[in-house]
């Protein structure tokens, strides 16, 4: 392919930083999914849906004030807060009288919720492109050497690091971490110490739904918001908690991270394959490691 | 050997089951002897997905790559090829067969959850090169017009065709999970280390049961381009594996039977809830909760339940 | 407990079947019946609404005037959420259950080719809205298919005759990895090569249908210093191409053409923040020409559903021009009689005169190429600097349809 030739050490970097941008919505939406399945065992498909929801309303929220600067970082910090009280409903109201089933029968149920979320999103949207814009000066970008490095990945390349730090506090620093760590592990030794598992469950699973709703507010001045959002972003995070090791936090950025890198430097050197990568990046690490990268809570 | 498979009271039940789906195209309208055909096609590869996912207990989580990959086999065969149509319905489940091989040999040895993922992968990948490969598979585009002969490519010709090779598929299938295979397969599923311990290879196993489960989809796959008369990469997306596995669960998925009435339960809502309404999949999302809040093992697990005391009573 | 199961089945099959022959198909037996299977979900809906509505709209005027023919008109339709399995199911239904007397839709060009294969095979007339794929009236065309709508053979000979005025050598070729990216590419590429035939193709980038960041593209493409691109994208990826061609100035570096460019369905979404001078092809603008059949359709449209129309309104009222236009000259419902009349029939519209050819059933749509532009006025960026293509120099010619359908 033509492109080989244009190969220069700064395009490398260029693609490398847009990588890893890419890196961080991935690791967000991906660890909330990691620490549902690993905590709470449940798989959760409607993870995406969740994801989704934070997009549109993050879209709505920043419209309703003008798409300004205020708009935008109000909505940031509003919408996932939305997407967590949602959560915490369906949990306490139904989840939470599920924990005894099968495996797959909460994954059916999840499915069903993904299913009614994505037409309750086209009954209260619409059917419309919604495009949102990033507050003016995370817009436009950088030139980085000649190449354009658009700011708000660069926002992203920060926020990434950021959340990432603040889950390591969370899960081994507070208290309701390194609970959920151990309700991870053995749910019943948990509850006979005298912990309300009950409750802890729905910290984690608010906690990783707040995390859909963020990776979903954070993309959203970078793309379409539409409906099906929620399927592309699903089977990418499912493939990224798989490789990391289930439950693993440090698992899901590394999942990310090799997603993330083996797109945008694959898309260098082997543009004609990119719709294959990540199915290929899971199949070499599953084949080395069957049990994902690092160690997974069960 | 029927005897030791079936009482009395079900052969005759299954007989008249029969008959009645053999008389039912003289009363119906042409609409519903397709949606039936279709139907069967369906049920066919909802019961051959729980082979291996409710007999084996595997997470076969892209159980769609075989059915996808049987249909284009068998499009490519009848277009392609000069050879007579009948040899299609042969090679094509083989070929699904030989991809279940393949994809298995590399995924056997993973367990549970990574075993259903490195399937979707691997699946995925199969996938994409059919949805690329345009001068063969005609890409994402698909193939249409397949030419299928009327005695079975008409509505009531693929009726019959689908009903006989489905029930014929089914009473198969039903000997093989009755078959001391399918007893260590579904023993691999209640305790693998134990099997492990008493000597059976489980791996082996597994493999071969894949490989049966890959093949049934494949014919499945070959009903539905006889119904259809086209095939696209839709067949193969990781979508309609997640929706037949929806099928087996909410039907049971550890009763023979159940996958299939899973199947009609979701292709008729969607037909008929899509006439009404465009907000069809909220009306089954909606169903399917409340099916799973009530009816904690399927479908077909509640009407067990009700069924086992009185059984026991009249035993 | 497996046996007792077998009679518990043949129980719920047999209520599940008796379910089926209640279920009521439409009333009004002696209505003309039009079905439409297209993808109402997600954002392809943002252009197939369009076309349902001015359909409708057209409709019911007939219907408050006193129907056509005697018969009141019932528009049917089906989504298909651009799954093709789901669409061929319904319109399976709409063709055996409803028996719907015409067909129309749909957005997915597989889709589009299997239900034009159903309706050959069941002689209802379809007509292909938006579908872009040549073969619909080109290798695969018969009898009982037409289409209202462009298709990658139109825009690549309007895009060329477009592309070879400017002074562009060295072009670069991008777009979405499949069916209809590549078709589009082809036809710029090869009708340009033939108009002009010192260009040069540096290379090609495709990325996969609904790709999240075209960055690493954009630098790659920007790294081999093209003179012109020409961007393939389907219209899912339209809008987050243009938008991140923004935010990389990647429309200030070098010109590319992207079909659609300048549609209003492209650009009213990104308001403002769209880029400018992107050259752009498409069949309707709303504020160009200004010719009272333009204008009065607008009006009617905006009344009716509150927002201006964007080109899928267009093939609704072509479609609705033509199916009733010529039910009415055939004097009677009958399939072969309509189709005898339809064929060479032009019709008015807002695009002016419209003729569907009657050799391969395709109509001769105009097309217009123009750059996008902030102009005051509008809160979204539209199209300046616009050049019409009339339809007889954008369409394939008869012996290029007559190579492709012996193969």
């Amino acid at each position: 392919m033509e492109f080989a030739a244009n190969i220069t050490l700064f395009a490398l970097l260029q693609q490398v930083l847009v990588g890893l941008s890419r890196t961080t919505i991935l690791f967000i939406v991906a660890s909330g999914l990691s620490l549902v399945l690993g905590v709470l065992r449940i798989p959760n498909i409607a993870h995406g849906s969740l994801y989704m929801i934070g997009a549109f309303l993050t879209y709505t929220i920043a419209t309703l004030f003008g798409q300004s600067a205020l708009g935008f970082w109000l909505a940031l910090i509003v919408a996932p807060l939305c997407v967590a009280v949602i959560s915490f409903l369906v949990e306490r109201g139904l989840f939470c009288h599920l924990y005894e089933r099968e495996h797959m029968m909460l994954l059916l149920f999840t499915f069903a919720f993904s299913l009614v979320f994505g037409d309750m999103v086209k009954l209260i949207w619409g059917s419309d492109y919604r495009s949102l814009t990033a507050p003016l000066f995370l817009q436009g970008s950088f030139s980085i050497s000649g190449f354009p490095f658009p700011r708000y990945n660069l926002f992203l390349l920060i926020v990434g690091p950021l959340v990432a730090a603040g889950l390591w506090f969370l899960t081994n620093k507070t208290k309701i971490g390194k609970i959920a760590r151990a309700a991870a592990v053995d749910r019943e030794m948990v509850g006979a110490i005298g912990i309300n598992v009950s409750w802890v469950f729905a910290a984690v699973f608010v906690i990783g739904c707040y995390l859909a709703g963020l990776g979903g507010a954070l993309v959203a001045p970078t793309q379409n918001i539409t409906q099906g959002m929620d399927h592309a972003i699903i089977i990418e995070a499912f493939l990224i908690v798989i490789i990391g090791g289930l439950g693993n936090i440090w698992g899901a950025l590394l999942g990310a991270l090799i997603f993330g890198l083996t797109d945008s430097i694959g898309i260098l050197l082997l543009p004609q394959f990119a719709i294959v990568f990540p199915y290929m990046a899971v199949v070499t690490v599953l084949l080395f490691r069957p049990k994902g990268l690092l160690k997974s809570v069960w | 050997m029927f005897k030791a498979l079936f009482s009395k009271k079900t052969t005759i039940v299954g007989i008249i089951l029969l008959a009645a789906l053999l008389l039912l195209p003289q009363f119906l309208p042409r609409f519903y002897i397709y949606l039936f055909a279709m139907i069967f096609a369906i049920c066919l590869l909802a019961t051959s997905l729980n082979m291996v996912l409710g007999f084996g207990g595997m997470y076969q989580f892209h159980h769609a790559v075989f059915y996808g990959f049987g249909a284009y086999a068998f499009a490519l065969f009848v277009t392609k090829s000069g050879l007579p149509l009948w040899m299609g319905y042969v090679i094509a489940p083989f070929c699904a067969a030989l991809l279940g091989l393949v994809l298995g040999l590399i995924t056997v040895r993973l367990t549970q959850l990574y075993f259903g993922m490195l399937q979707i992968s691997l699946g995925s990948l199969v996938w994409a090169i059919t949805y690329r490969w345009y001068s063969f598979t005609g890409g994402d585009d698909g193939i249409h017009g397949i030419p299928i002969p009327d005695l079975i490519g008409s509505s009531t010709g693929a009726y019959y065709f689908n009903l006989i090779v489905t029930a014929a598929c089914l009473l198969l299938m039903y000997m093989i999970v009755n078959s001391p295979f399918g007893r260590t397969f579904q023993g691999i599923r209640d305790n693998p280390e134990r099997c492990e311990a008493v000597g059976v290879n489980v791996q082996r196993q597994k493999l071969v049961g894949l490989v049966i489960a890959a093949f049934f989809a494949g014919v499945a796959g070959t009903l539905f381009v006889t119904v259809e008369g086209s095939v696209f990469p839709d067949l193969m997306f990781w979508t309609l594996s997640l929706e037949i596995l929806i099928m087996c669960l909410l039907g049971g998925w550890f009763i023979f039977m159940g996958p299939a009435l899973g199947a009609i339960i979701i292709i008729t809502l969607r037909t008929f809830v899509g006439i009404y309404t465009e907000y069809w999949t909220l009306i089954l999302g909606i169903v399917l909760m409340l099916l799973i809040f009530f009816l904690p093992e399927g479908v077909l697990g509640l009407f067990l339940k009700k069924i086992v005391p009185a059984e026991k009573k009249e035993g | 407990m497996k046996k007792l199961s077998v009679f518990y089945i043949s129980l719920s099959i047999l209520i599940i079947a008796c379910m089926f022959v209640i279920a009521p198909s439409s009333f009004a037996a002696k209505a003309l019946k039009i079905g439409i299977v297209d993808c109402y979900s997600g954002p392809p809906a943002a252009y197939t609404n369009d076309v349902r509505d001015a359909f409708k709209l057209e409709a019911e005027k007939i219907n408050a005037a006193g129907g056509i023919l005697g018969r009141k008109i019932e528009v049917l339709t089906r989504d298909s959420k651009f799954k093709v399995d789901l669409g061929l199911s319904a319109a399976k239904e709409l063709i055996y259950r409803e028996n719907v007397d015409i067909m129309m839709g749909t957005i997915n060009s597989a889709l589009a080719l299997a239900i034009s294969d159903l309706c050959k095979k069941e002689k209802v007339p379809f007509f292909v809205t938006f579908a872009k794929s040549a073969k619909i009236t080109g290798a695969k065309g018969h009898r009982y298919v037409f289409s209202i709508t462009e298709n990658t053979a139109l825009v690549g000979k309007a895009a060329a005759a477009g592309l070879a005025k400017k002074p562009y050598q060295k072009y670069w070729i991008a777009g979405d990895d499949y069916e209809y990216g590549h078709a589009v590419a082809d036809g710029v590429w090869n009708n340009l090569k033939k108009m002009k035939p010192d260009v040069e193709l540096l290379g090609q980038s495709w990325w996969k249908v609904g790709e999240p960041d075209f960055t690493p593209y954009i630098t790659a493409i920007l790294s081999a210093k093209p003179d012109a691109v020409i961007v393939a994208t389907g219209g899912r990826d339209c809008v987050p191409f243009l938008k991140a061609a923004k935010a990389t100035g990647f429309n200030e570096r070098v010109p590319f053409f992207m079909h659609t460019a300048t549609e209003l369905g492209t650009l009213k979404p990104l308001g403002l923040n769209a880029p400018e001078n992107v050259i752009g092809t498409s069949n309707y603008f709303y504020y160009y020409p200004e010719t009272s059949a333009n204008k009065s359709f607008v009006k009617n449209f905006e009344t009716a559903f509150n927002r201006k129309p964007a080109v899928g309104a267009v093939y609704g009222k072509l479609a609705a021009e033509f199916i009733f236009g010529a039910y009415k000259k055939a004097g009677k419902v009958d399939t072969e009689k309509f189709i005898d009349n339809v064929q060479g029939m032009w019709v008015n519209s807002p695009l002016g005169q419209v003729t569907m050819r009657a050799y391969d059933h395709q109509a001769m749509l105009p097309m217009f190429m123009g750059v996008t532009k902030k102009v005051a006025g509008y809160d979204f960026l539209i199209a300046t600097d616009i050049v019409t293509i009339p339809g007889k120099d954008v369409m394939p010619s008869i012996a290029e349809i007559k190579k492709a359908r012996k193969k």
